[in-house]
């Protein structure tokens, strides 16, 4: 009987020795790079909007707070996206006629909504909260990146699990004190004319107030001392300040999915 | 004992049983027994039709597309308001203060609403009706408001037309058209019973426009002959209201008055107070009582009800023989002018001397209460054994008619069917809350009637059986949807206010009848109401601004009216007896007694569409989806008819039974026969609200044709019913049709029985711990005695994790400095089956724990773990089902239907079960007991081990984690479960497309689909919104901050739940009671959820 595979194939078939392994290990690297990449996680990518708003402009130039249309970010889950009222707060003085804005006053004057479209999509089955990450001091610029150099908004992080995950894993990487949360330009170390970062109130749980009105010993201990000037300590110190919890409370499975 | 041996010690015989196979221990039980699921249950057994066939591949191929989407999240939208109402936080719920009514009485609610929609039903604290509590209805009647089958427009013989339309017909005929009331119109008004007072005023408007106009209040189940024997005995017309929170004796003849009835919700708190037993009491604690202040209830009753299985005795009478009962206990107490009792049964006989002394030894503390299926001569003669044992005044309060019936104008349903047939009745107006077209005793024709009227209007919230009467039906706004007031069952006046504008663009009774008399200023809704209590404000001579009052009585939802709640001096009439009817004869022989009431759960038939009422299994019967004929154990057998439940084919919830045919006065009906332990021997109950025809898609049965042939849900009791006997007659003829029927009846569902693999034993692992005051005294801990093996440890009851480091490891338990459950727990019974030292109990079984002891997290004190855990008073439960409602609409659990709840597939993350102990046949009544089980909450969690995908794991705090996320559906988890608590989807059963189905849902919890695992977890959703509340806050959690569905449904507040790290906590005291056991706990899963033992105070003469 003649042979199937004529002598040539040989190398083929060492090749293939070491060749299928990695093929299949390659292809699992790519799904997962595929997985994490940007095409699609949707990093980077910028979405279209029905009204062309642009943070640079409001944020970056004007200095609008995140808080004036963001009114329920430290008490609630939902940051809140502003109700066409609040565009009309100053639009109705200033740009009154401007055609970018005709869709605002369309809404305003109809009643009807603006339809945005979504820039940061967290699956239905996760719960995430906006309020306790504020409140123990996670930065808008951790999970938005620098929203005030964004003309029309995009997503910085790639929200998947595992990049939660991470951060629940480890808080103190992420922590900054509670009166810069807001800051998108925040750094830890000297402030800009060189002179150390000092504890201010806002810093501190409850405003270092006890419930009897005294000063918490923490107020005591830290009011008006310059703040320690790299992540690591400072990670560290706000840790324990802001009552952050261990890894194994933060990933529980249950504080986001229910 | 040893460790290691669950069924070493047999318990004492009797045993609790759920159904009378297992009583049997039938071989087709045991075999059902050993099998977690049915066979067949992941079966689609739908006939495979084309049009299913395309949907499920539809369904395929719309999968297969969306798994292959390269973009894990798909870009969605996002849409603010455009102009942000005041007050609204997007994400925070907030509360309304409103009120359910029904059959006229209001309980006073709390509403949760998120962005708008009503969501959530709670108690209002603040309303003597509810004290925080709810009934299954008021939790239920939520989904009303979303049901896609309510009407939707106004219509003219069931065509659409507009409101203006409908509203000048109805004024052409009421009114010239100068605007001047025709005087001469014969006008009825038709409503149910009315305790509204701003309805009261304006229909009070409208009869006194009309001299010729007359109001006729018909309520199928209401509270006529309550009221009938007030004024027999008082002279007028009062209405009783009880304190059973000072009531050391009650005897309840034939009432339900802790399942059905005004004030039931109320009545359950007061009386679940005297139940609650503790070792300690804080003085004045309406909450909890010593041993010796323990109250005790006889109750004699037809059908068994909530009320009687809760009773300490329990003697099964024929609805008719209660008078009977009642007069020669009378006589024993020496109440002057009772009528001459007949003869009793000896079962009852024996029942009278030992409870007329019982009763005589509590003067002024004892009360008697009269079941509203009863004649008013009873009534009548309930009020004057009150008198006469001081009860008057101390546990019974007579306050003012609650019912606004004014004098003179009032006709009842005959007289106004006599009228219309006499052709006396020009224009009939049906307003809402009755449905005469349904619920109408059989011998008034009402249907014929009703046709004789040249002109009928209906107000109502659905295209019913009386729309389909009318001409004109305008749709009615739901009681979220509108402003308006009820009274409570005391006379308390409720504010009811709307939680979202009408979905259909409805009008409540109130609107229209503004609309209708052209009231001049206030038309709108808040307006009417507004303005009538302006107007009583102005009488009530009080100092403060009305504003003032008005905001704060919307905002509390209750108003205070002491003209109506106070108590009447009222002294017995001379005449109370008269009138009193001899008692009929007991039933004998092939002559039955029928026995009519309402349904605990559909009520008269108004709430035959809400699948959550539908679904929810009757009390005491567990028979979902259905009414049946019950009959007793004895009665069964001498018509020779079986019930028996097909175990084979996988199906556990599928109860065959016969179908018999009932007539009574020549009217026929054919019902599916339900033999039932404790119904009296010679009475058939049926059970009213069931076999409506034009319910709904839930209500009506397209599929599903009852046991006459008919689509309808159930059979038509109102059928045999007559206007001169509504709750009981003799003369009731059975016949046996040799036709088949099935029930769903959930007792077959979540068996915990298990069979011994080795000795093939059955293992009773007596689930409900149960004894005596007498026995409690005699050794508080006895609930901990064997049978429960090793596993009744401290560590086990009190949930002390394992070995807690500092060289510790295996050796036993570690308490807290300062623990509450340490010092306090008592080592001198020597009873506990195990060693008398802390950690004395086998150190083999440390080593199982799987999990980290949660106290070695935290070095720093100040940051200790919470540890979740929970308490069931079984004391306290009534098994009245609020808290598996409560549950449903929290969690977003779906409803399956009848097909499927015989399959084992409903979804209840609670279920209550119902548990007899003693013979079926027993004279005295077997013992009734109940058990709400939800998700325990292991520490040691057998579901966990199994999961291959970690779908289930726990949590920091003690959760036991459900991720339907990750669940494949292996349900392996649910195979390894002791107490069966985990329920898979095995369809899509969540009606995924019903719009207004999605505005119902709790935004905070996961709608699940197929293929997903799902179980209890404490409302974990609740628990975080206080986490991250008290968090923000860098606070502790309070106790008593975060509360279950269940726990703040529970009328009888019978659950308690927190934080067992929280010293102070309630539930850690409730978790140290000597009574306190866990379910299973010999398995060594170390469940969170524990059991106070059912205490009984039986009265020992009594035997």
């Amino acid at each position: 009987m003649a042979q199937i595979f004529p002598k040539a194939v040989n190398p083929v078939t060492r090749l293939l020795v070491l060749g299928l392994p990695m093929m299949f290990g390659a292809t699992g690297v790519g799904l997962a790079a595929f997985y994490r990449s940007s095409y699609a996680t949707g990093v980077d990518e910028i979405v279209p909007q029905p009204v062309a708003f642009s943070h640079a402009h409001h944020v970056g130039q004007l200095g609008i707070h995140c808080l004036y249309c963001h009114t329920s970010v430290e008490e609630s889950h939902f940051a809140n996206i502003p109700p066409t009222k609040t565009c009309m707060n100053c639009h109705q003085e200033i740009w009154t006629g401007a055609d970018l804005l005709a869709p605002v006053r369309a809404s305003y004057r109809a009643d009807t909504p603006i339809v945005w479209n979504r820039v940061h999509n967290v699956p239905h089955y996760a719960y995430f909260n906006h309020s306790i990450h504020v409140a123990k001091g996670v930065g808008c610029y951790s999970c938005h990146g620098p929203v005030d150099d964004m003309n029309l908004t995009w997503q910085s992080k790639t929200l998947l699990m595992e990049w939660c995950i991470n951060c629940h894993r480890n808080p103190q990487e992420n922590l900054r004190p509670t009166s810069e949360v807001f800051n998108l330009r925040w750094q830890p170390g000297a402030t800009a004319d060189g002179s150390p970062q000092v504890w201010v109130r806002a810093d501190l749980p409850n405003y270092g107030k006890n419930p009897d009105g005294t000063d918490t010993t923490e107020a005591a201990e830290l009011l008006g001392k310059p703040r320690p000037d790299n992540q690591p300590e400072l990670g560290k110190v706000l840790k324990e300040l802001y009552h952050v919890r261990d890894a194994v409370t933060l990933i529980g499975c249950s504080n986001c999915h229910r | 004992m040893k460790p290691d041996t669950t069924d070493a010690q047999a318990p004492a015989a009797p045993t609790l049983w759920r159904g009378l196979e297992e009583y049997m221990d039938s071989p087709a039980f045991r075999a059902a027994m050993r099998d977690e699921f049915p066979e067949d249950a992941a079966e689609w057994t739908d006939p495979v039709t084309r049009r299913n066939f395309l949907t499920v591949m539809g369904a395929s191929l719309a999968l297969a597309g969306a798994g292959c989407s390269p973009r894990p999240a798909p870009m969605r939208q996002i849409v603010p308001y455009t102009r942000q109402p005041e007050q609204i936080v997007p994400g925070i719920p907030l509360f309304f203060a409103t009120a359910n009514v029904v059959a006229g009485y209001a309980v006073g609610l709390l509403l949760r609403s998120h962005e708008g929609r009503p969501v959530k039903v709670e108690g209002n604290p603040d309303h003597p009706s509810s004290l925080g509590g709810t009934s299954a209805i008021d939790q239920a009647s939520v989904l009303d408001l979303y049901d896609p089958d309510r009407s939707q427009q106004p219509t003219r013989w069931g065509e659409g037309t507009g409101y203006e339309t409908v509203l000048g017909a109805v004024r052409g005929v009421l009114y010239e058209p100068n605007g001047q009331p025709r005087k001469a119109v014969r006008l009825r008004v038709l409503t149910g019973a009315v305790t509204s007072p701003t309805l009261a005023d304006q229909v009070g408007g409208l009869l006194t426009a009309f001299p010729e106009a007359r109001w006729c209040q018909y309520e199928a189940c209401g509270q006529d002959n309550a009221r009938e024997g007030a004024r027999r005995a008082f002279g007028r017309e009062l209405t009783a209201v009880y304190d059973f929170a000072k009531a050391d004796v009650v005897l309840s003849l034939d009432a339900d008055f802790l399942g059905t009835g005004p004030g039931h919700v109320r009545y359950c708190r007061d009386f679940a107070g005297r139940r609650k037993v503790r070792q300690n009491v804080p003085a004045g604690s309406t909450e909890f009582v010593t041993p010796d202040r323990m109250n005790r209830l006889y109750a004699v009753e037809a059908m068994p009800t909530v009320t009687g299985s809760s009773a300490d005795h329990r003697l099964a009478l024929p609805a008719s023989q209660v008078e009977n009962f009642a007069r020669a206990l009378a006589a024993r107490l020496g109440v002057g002018g009772a009528p001459v009792a007949g003869t009793l049964p000896p079962e009852a006989q024996k029942w009278l001397d030992p409870l007329a002394k019982d009763i005589q030894g509590k003067k002024g503390a004892a009360v008697v209460v009269a079941g509203e299926d009863q004649p008013p001569s009873l009534h009548a003669l309930a009020h004057a054994i009150n008198a006469a044992i001081g009860a008057v005044g101390q546990t019974v309060r007579l306050v003012p008619s609650v019912e606004e019936r004014p004098a003179g104008k009032v006709i009842d349903l005959k007289t106004l069917v006599g009228e219309m047939n006499a052709g006396a009745v020009d224009a009939l107006l049906i307003l809402g809350g009755t449905n005469p077209g349904y619920a109408c005793p059989a011998d008034l024709k009402f249907a014929a009637a009703v046709k004789k009227v040249p002109f009928r209007f209906h107000l109502g919230l659905y295209q019913d059986e009386t729309a389909a009467l009318c001409e004109w039906h305008l749709n009615e706004a739901h009681y979220l949807e509108a402003w308006g007031d009820a009274r409570g069952h005391d006379g308390t006046p409720a504010l009811q206010q709307p939680l979202i504008a009408p979905l259909y663009a409805g009008r409540s009774a109130a609107e229209f009848l503004a609309d209708l008399t052209n009231a001049p200023t206030a038309r709108e809704g808040r307006e009417v109401v507004k303005a009538y209590w302006k107007k009583w404000y102005a009488g009530a001579g009080q100092s403060r601004e009305f504003e003032q009052f008005w905001q704060e009585s919307v905002r509390l939802g209750v108003i205070a009216d002491p003209g109506r709640t106070s108590a009447q001096q009222a002294g017995l009439a001379g005449n109370w007896a008269e009138g009193a009817a001899a008692v009929p004869s007991a039933p004998s022989g092939d002559n039955y007694e029928i026995n009519f009431r309402a349904d605990s759960n559909v009520f008269d038939g108004r709430y035959a569409n809400n699948g959550w009422l539908q679904e929810l299994p009757h009390a005491v019967t567990k028979i979902s989806w259905d009414n049946a004929a019950f009959v007793g154990m004895e009665t069964a057998k001498r018509l020779d008819i079986d019930t028996f439940f097909r175990w084979t084919a996988g199906e556990r919830g599928r109860a065959e039974v016969r179908v018999v045919e009932l007539e009574y006065k020549g009217n026929k009906v054919k019902a599916p026969l339900w033999a039932l332990p404790g119904h009296p021997e010679g009475v058939v109950t049926v059970h009213l609200g069931y076999g409506r025809e034009r319910a709904g898609r839930v209500g009506n049965a397209k599929d599903e044709p009852n046991a006459d042939g008919k689509q309808t849900r159930g059979f038509n009791a109102y059928v045999l019913r007559t206007s001169d006997a509504p709750a009981f007659a003799g003369g009731l003829a059975v016949r046996k049709t040799g036709g088949e029927y099935f029930l769903a009846c959930l007792q077959g569902n979540w068996v915990m029985t298990q069979i011994d693999p080795i000795s093939g034993r059955v293992i009773h692992r007596d689930p409900v711990r149960r004894g005596t005051v007498g026995e409690y005294r005699a050794n508080p801990s006895f609930p901990k005695i064997p049978p429960t093996a090793a596993g009744e440890t401290d560590a086990i009851t009190h949930n002390i994790p394992g070995p807690a480091g500092k060289g510790e490891a295996a050796s036993g338990t570690q308490y807290r400095e300062g623990s509450t459950y340490g010092p306090t727990h008592d080592h001198s019974h020597g009873d506990h089956g195990h060693g008398d030292e802390h950690g004395g109990h086998d150190s083999r079984l440390l080593p199982l724990t799987m999990y980290h002891p949660n106290n070695n997290l935290y070095p720093d004190a100040r940051r200790k773990a919470r540890r979740w855990g929970m308490a069931i008073d079984l004391s306290a439960c009534t098994g009245c089902n609020a808290c598996m409602v409560a549950c449903q609409s929290e969690n977003n659990t779906p409803v399956v239907g009848k097909r499927e709840v015989t399959r084992g597939h409903d979804m209840y993350w609670l279920r209550i079960d119902r548990y007899y102990d003693g013979p079926p046949g027993a004279p005295d009544g077997n013992r009734t007991y109940f058990q709400p089980v939800p998700c325990q909450q292991c520490e040691k969690a057998p579901c966990e081990v199994v999961c291959p995908v970690a779908a289930t794991v726990h949590s920091a705090d003690g959760l036991n984690d459900m991720v339907y996320n990750r669940c494949v559906g292996t349900r392996y988890c649910s195979n390894n479960c002791p107490y069966k608590v985990r329920r898979f989807n095995f369809f899509t059963f969540q009606d995924w497309y019903t719009a207004s189905f999605k505005l119902g849902r709790n935004p905070d919890v996961t709608v699940r689909s197929r293929g997903v695992m799902e179980k209890c977890t404490y409302c974990v959703q609740r628990i975080r919104f206080a986490e991250i509340a008290a968090e923000r806050q860098h606070r502790e959690i309070a106790d008593g901050e975060v509360r279950t569905a269940c726990q703040s449904a529970c009328p009888a507040g019978a659950i308690e739940f927190g934080d067992l790290q929280d010293p102070a906590g309630k539930v850690g005291r409730w978790k140290a009671e000597p009574t306190n056991y866990g379910l299973l706990a010999e398995l060594n899963t170390m469940p969170r959820t524990t059991y106070l033992a059912n205490l009984r105070n039986p009265n020992p003469d009594l035997k």
